[in-house]
Order: structure tokens, then sequence, then C-alpha cells
């Protein structure tokens, strides 16, 4: 009696699974009401208004710290930036599969967050000129014979969900167990305590972990074609141009490169000075 | 108000990654299968050990309630933070244990199981314990008179009555611990909110989520039908024992 | 003289504020029928129940065929003691607390299998004798849902009486019974006292203490108010309490 009813328990649940297959990708195509659409973006660029940015925090050096006292190489440019547009940045943190998609309904004005421009978030936002040359980086544990992108082929490896990192990881390591964690720290940790053998980062990020957790290495820096954009919904030309302009001018004043080498302890590289002045 | 149905409903994205979301439904399914066995043993084991009577068993008593209550109260994803993230510190442990890679799966599921099981074994004992302290002391006396020991007449009275009074209450645990095992992507696992997030993050594009969703939907809708359904007779049941009582 | 079956000195028991047993004395001897009269609230059925440590005393000795089962601790949960006391005497309660997962077979069979050792056959063999002794011969197979309350409660007797007890107590056992369903019950009980068999029995039934009884006992507020033998208790009672709960309980 007991046993027949524990079964049949069993059986129902046996019988959904079965059918998940047989229903294939249908479902839920009826409702008609419901769900606002929000994509009006509120307000112009008038003085005064602050500037609301999106951000996945934290993302050392790119992006830490607390609500209300967020920090970090793209906080503080975007601070300086939004100062040379005479208004002030207010950050909201987001989560990045999200970020560009939040941006485009008008959840907030613009997206910096180490997000590298490429075609394919091209179709959903409008970048800015570059601010930043990305590299990968792998990084290992202190003293493991790992010493490049290749060796990692076949292990098990970590990267950040929606991230650059994990898409070069899924291209060149075929051979390997790749996990997406939801933020990169979680990646590093897991490196650290041992259940991956090397993470796919950017390299800044990398650097920051080798400086402030220990036992860590950078094995390779990848060269990427990456660079770095801000982000805005398509179509909003005037908000793009004014940003582009705050940002080469914020290039000539000397502003860009202090808070570079403040958060990379490195000197900017030439070429990226020169992509700034690209014009659009 | 189409863009909306485009990004959540979008059949094309649904299809496109079918297959791959309902590999890592499967992975759901495999961690539920683990899990819900390990939780139904482990569960029993602590409200048996609960319901121990005596002075000589309240150290291990009260260790026990007050692993049920703290194990209630923290949030599960917190545990699988703490686990995931801890375990493979705990050098003493040989690195097999620490960092399982056992039938085939990764680190990220054992983890997963452990967590899992570990808080559904204290919201199961909580079943169980509603479930043997429905049956009448009477049985437990009457076994007891009988000569039985305090074990045997758990065992062979007490439990087996109390195993009647809990399927509806604890298929709903079921349910829960099925939707519960997408925390699960918190440590990495590859299963279907991991997956269709990953979708997500590469099209732009909410359809996969939800596509997981009504993966879920299949399973669970089903199920809470036949919860009601077990509610409904086990209400018959007592109604008509009720009766047989007064006869 | 010998050791009375079953010796009783100075039980007390409370439950918490509330005390339930005064120190009450009872000795049984061997072949005895005593029957335990009282207004509900008296302490009768508590008093019963400590005799097979169902509720442990606070205070008082028990003693069965001579050995102290409450030496020490008092409290009577050591398990060789509960070991000695159950395999000596066994109980029937209101609520005949058959359990319902099991046959009427099975219900005797149990913990004759787990508790005795014996094999499975040679319980099915006792179980049989004994539920066609009490007249269930063509119900071994039922589940107690569908037996009568009566025939359940013989059911609870034939259970008890397959562990060969020395002694039967017997607590309100037609209580929750239907009028009709009352007399098989007695029926068998009668059977078994004219058998010789040692029995407490706390009852409403005068007529069944009357002509059953060896010695009746009334109780009151925790304490025996007035014991003896049943035609004295009942026909002529010395004490006001005895007399006037008779006309209460006979008026009926």
């Amino acid at each position: 009696m007991r046993n027949t009813r524990l079964a049949a328990v069993f059986a129902v649940l046996l019988l959904a699974l079965a059918s998940v297959a047989a229903i294939g990708c249908g479902g839920g195509d009826d409702s008609t009401t419901g769900g606002g659409s929000g994509s009006e973006t509120s307000g112009g660029s008038g003085g005064g208004e602050p500037l609301t940015i999106g951000s996945d925090i934290p993302y050392p050096p790119f992006e830490q710290g607390k609500p209300g006292s967020y920090t970090g190489f793209d906080i503080e440019l975007m601070e300086a930036i939004a100062e040379k547009m005479g208004r002030k940045a207010e950050f909201t943190d987001t989560s990045f599969e999200t970020i560009f998609r939040d941006v485009a309904q008008g959840k907030f004005e613009a997206v910096v967050s180490a997000a590298t421009i490429t075609d394919e978030r091209e179709k959903a936002v409008d970048f800015s000129n570059p601010y930043y040359l990305s590299e990968q980086a792998v990084l290992v544990k202190e003293g493991s014979d790992i010493k490049s992108l290749e060796d990692l082929d076949g292990k098990t490896v970590a990267a950040q969900q929606g991230t650059t990192g994990l898409e070069l990881a899924k291209e060149k390591l075929g051979g390997s167990e790749i996990r997406p964690y939801p933020e990169g720290p979680d990646a590093v940790n897991a490196l650290k305590a041992g259940t991956v053998e090397g993470v796919v980062i950017d390299a800044p990020v990398a650097q920051n972990a080798v400086e402030k957790s220990g036992g860590v290495e950078i094995a390779e820096k990848v060269p990427t074609e990456e660079t770095y954009g801000i982000a805005v919904g398509q179509g909003e030309t005037e908000l793009l141009d004014e940003i582009n302009k705050a940002l080469k001018e914020v290039e000539q004043d000397g502003t860009y490169k202090t808070i570079y080498e403040k958060w990379f302890h490195l000197e900017p590289p030439k070429e990226i000075e020169s992509e700034t002045h690209e014009a659009e | 108000m189409s863009e909306f149905f485009h990004q959540y409903f979008d059949f094309t994205v649904m299809g496109d990654h079918f297959s791959e979301v309902l590999e890592g439904f499967f992975k759901n399914l495999l961690l539920f299968a683990v899990v819900v066995l390990l939780a139904l043993i482990w569960g029993l084991v602590l409200a048996l050990i609960r319901q121990l009577p005596g002075k000589k068993f309240a150290p291990l008593r009260f260790l026990t309630i007050a692993y049920i209550d703290v194990l209630r109260a923290i949030p599960i994803l917190i545990i699988l933070l703490l686990i995931s993230g801890g375990i493979p510190y705990l050098n003493f442990i040989p690195k097999d244990i620490r960092i399982p890679h056992w039938f085939g799966q990764p680190d990220p599921f054992w983890y997963s199981v452990l967590g899992l099981t570990l808080v559904y074994g204290a919201y199961m004992a909580e079943v169980y314990r509603a479930g043997i302290e429905a049956v009448p002391g009477g049985q437990f006396e009457a076994a007891r008179s009988l000569g039985m020991s305090y074990g045997k007449a758990m065992r062979h009275v007490v439990v087996p009555q109390a195993v009647t009074k809990i399927p509806a209450p604890m298929l709903n645990e079921m349910i829960s611990l099925l939707k519960d095992t997408t925390l699960a992507s918190v440590v990495a696992l590859g299963e279907s909110v991991l997956v269709s997030r990953e979708i997500l993050a590469e099209s732009f594009n909410s359809s996969a989520v939800i596509l997981a969703g009504v993966m879920f939907l299949v399973i669970t809708l089903p199920a809470a039908r036949l919860v009601d359904v077990l509610i409904k007779r086990n209400q018959a049941k007592v109604s008509r024992g009720a009766h047989i009582e007064v006869a | 003289m010998t050791d009375p079956m079953i010796r009783l000195d100075g039980i007390h028991k409370r439950f918490g504020a509330l005390e339930v047993l005064k120190g009450v004395d009872l000795h049984v001897a061997k072949g005895e029928v005593v029957c335990i009269l009282g207004p509900s609230g008296s302490g009768k059925s508590t008093f019963l129940r400590c005799v097979n440590l169902l509720e442990p005393p606070e205070k008082g000795d028990i003693f069965i065929e001579g050995n102290d089962i409450c030496k020490g601790s008092g409290t009577g949960e050591e398990s060789w003691k509960l070991d000695f006391v159950r395999q000596r005497v066994g109980i029937v309660f209101q609520q005949f607390n058959l359990f319902p997962h099991k046959t009427a077979m099975q219900n005797v069979t149990l913990a004759q299998e787990k508790v005795l050792g014996r094999s499975g056959k040679e319980a099915r063999a006792k179980a049989t004798e004994l539920l066609e002794r009490v007249g269930l011969g063509d119900k071994l197979e039922q589940y107690p849902e569908r037996l009568s309350g009566g025939q359940q409660q013989r059911v609870a007797i034939a259970r008890a009486l397959a562990m060969d007890p020395q002694v039967m107590l017997f607590d309100e056992v037609t209580s929750a019974l239907d009028p009709e369903l009352v007399k098989e019950v007695l029926d068998v009980m009668r059977e078994l006292a004219e058998e010789g068999m040692t029995m407490i029995v706390v009852t409403h039934e005068i007529g069944f203490a009357r002509e059953v009884a060896d010695r009746v006992i009334f109780m009151d507020q925790g304490v025996i108010v007035e014991e003896g033998p049943p035609a004295e208790v009942l026909e002529n009672p010395r004490e006001e309490r005895t007399k006037q709960f008779l006309g209460l309980v006979l008026e009926r």
C-alpha cells in the first residue's frame, strides 16, 4: 500500500520527464495581456540631471566597492567624463548578462562595465570610442606547470558568465570542462581552492587577483582585438557624441593617464590614446 | 509589447537551443534524484534521533534540533557557496573526497548534492516528525506494553504508520527541491538555468530562460496536482477512521 | 506465606501540580481477579498503568513475584525491569490500540516474533488458537478498520495473551464500546478468569465485578477508600463515598 504510493510518485515524475522530450518547445504563447514595455528614456541630458550608469560590480579593478561608494578604473573615468558633460554619474549595480538589454530598454542611459566592443553587442547597443585596450590573461596557481592557454586544454577551466574570457576558453579549449561562474572572484576562488586549474579572464582582473589575493599568477597574457567601450541605447546619438567629446577631453588634460596609472600600476599603451581620438 | 514577447517568448530562440537547455535540465533531474534519495534517508535519521527518549540522549537530541533549526534558517545559496568554496581548502581530507569527481560528475555536482542534502534532510526531518507525532500515542504504548524495545516499537509500529501520513507534505518538499536544484548554477554546475543564462548572454534574448521554466512546469504542475489528490484521500481516510472509532 | 503475584506499596504519582496517587497499596494473589471501581479522575487508570510501568511511579515499591522492579532509581526506566515486567504483565486498553497497518493475525504475531523470537509458523499457530478462542477464527486476515469495536477489543486481548503473561490488566476495556458489543468482550474476560488468570480490571461494569471479581476495590481521589469481597463492597458499602458512587452508577 505505502510502497505503491511512493512508486506512483516516482512514476509520475518519470512520466513527466518523458513528456518534456515529447512536448518540444511549445507552451506559454497564449497570454496577450500584461508586461509593460517601459522603453522610454527619462529626461534629456539637461544640466545637473544625473547620468545614470549600469555596471556589473564587483569586477576589480574596473569596478568595486559598496553601494554609494563605488570606485575603480571605469567608475573614476566615467565620473570624470560625466563631469566634463556637466552632469553627475549615478551608478547602478546590475548583472552583466542582462546589462545590454537593460540599457537598450532605457533602464539606465549608459553602460560602463569593462564591456568589450563586439559586432554581436553592436546589434543591440551603440558603443563610444574605445577607452581601454584589453588583454585576456590565463590565471593559474602559483608554481603551476601550466604556462600557456594551450596547456589548459583538457583541464578544468573557470571563467565568468557572459564574458569574452569565457568565449575565448570555449573557442580554444575544446577538450576542457569550462565552468562559467556568476562573478569573476568566484572563478578566482575556485582556482585557489583547487577545483579548477586555470581561469581565463580580463588581464587587469587577473593582475588584481595576483596582487590582492596572492597564491595565483598569470601564466600568459593573450592579446585580443578587444577594446572596451561605453554603451548607450541604439539611436542615442546626441548622448554618444557628448560622451565621446568628454572622453577626448579627459584624455587630453591628463586625467585619463592619472586614473589609468592609479588602477593598473602601468602607463597607458600608446595605441589607446590614438584610438580614443579616432573619429566616430 | 511585441518587444516583450520577442524578448521572452521567441520560439525560434527556444527551438535553436532546445537540446542545450534540455541537457541542462537533465542535470537538474539527476541532481534531484540523488538528493531525494539521500535526503529521505538523512531526514529519517534526524527525525528518529530527535524522538529518542530519556536523559541519556538529551545531548544528541539537542544537537539534532540545533542542526535542523540552523539549516532551516540559512539560505541554501549561502550553504552552497560555503561548501563549494570552502571544502576544497580542507587539506586534511584526501583530494579525491575534497574535490570529488565520482560517477562522471564534476565536483560542483557533488557540492550541490551535499548542500541540498544537508538542507533538505532538515526539511524532511520536520515532515517525518509531523508524521510520527500524528501517530496516536496509544500505538507506541501498545507496542511497548507488548515488550517491544523503543527501537522495535518505532520500527515496526510507529514509523510504518507515520510514513502513510507524509506523502503529500513530502511531495511538496520534493517539488521545492526540484526547483532549488537551479541554485547549483552559482557553483557553476551546467544545469538548465546556467545554460539558459549563457544563451541569454550570447543572444541577448531571454527566451531560453523561459524554456527552462517550461521544463520545470511540465513536471512540477502534475506533481502539485498529485499533492492535492493525496491530501484529499488522506482527509477521506481520517474521517472514515473517526467514524469507526465512534462505532 | 508465599509472595503474592503482585505487591504494590505506597504508590505515589503526580502530573505536575496534580497529585493523582497518594500512597496506594495493593496485593494480588496468583489467580485472583481484582476489580477496581471509582469515579473518573479517581486515579484508578493511572494506578493500573503504574503496575506495568507505563506510568513509572515517583515513590513506592512494586514487587512482581517477589522482585522489586522499582529498586534503585525508583523510576523503573532501566530496561531489565521493563523487560521483566512486560514479559509477565499484559494490558488491554480502552481504545484497543490495534496496529491499523496490520491484520488481526499480524497484530497477534508481531510481538511474538520480534520480542519472544518465535518463528513465523509458531507465532501463527499461537495466534490462530487465541483468535479462535476469542471467537474470531473467521477474521484472521481482516484489518482492524474492517472489525467492530468489540471484535477489535477481542483481538487486543488475544494480542496480549500471545505473550503468555502471568497477569492481565484491563483498563476500562468496554467503555468505548456500543452497549450491544460489551457482552462479547466481557464473556472473553469471564472465561479467562475461570481459567485461573490473575487479573486486575478497572471497570464501570458493576455486574461483571459482582459476578467475576474475587475482590472489589473502590478508589477515590488517589486513595483506596474501601475494599473487600464484591458482596460486601457492592451490596453493603461502609463508606459514604462508595454508597454515593454506587447509587449514581446503578441509577443509570
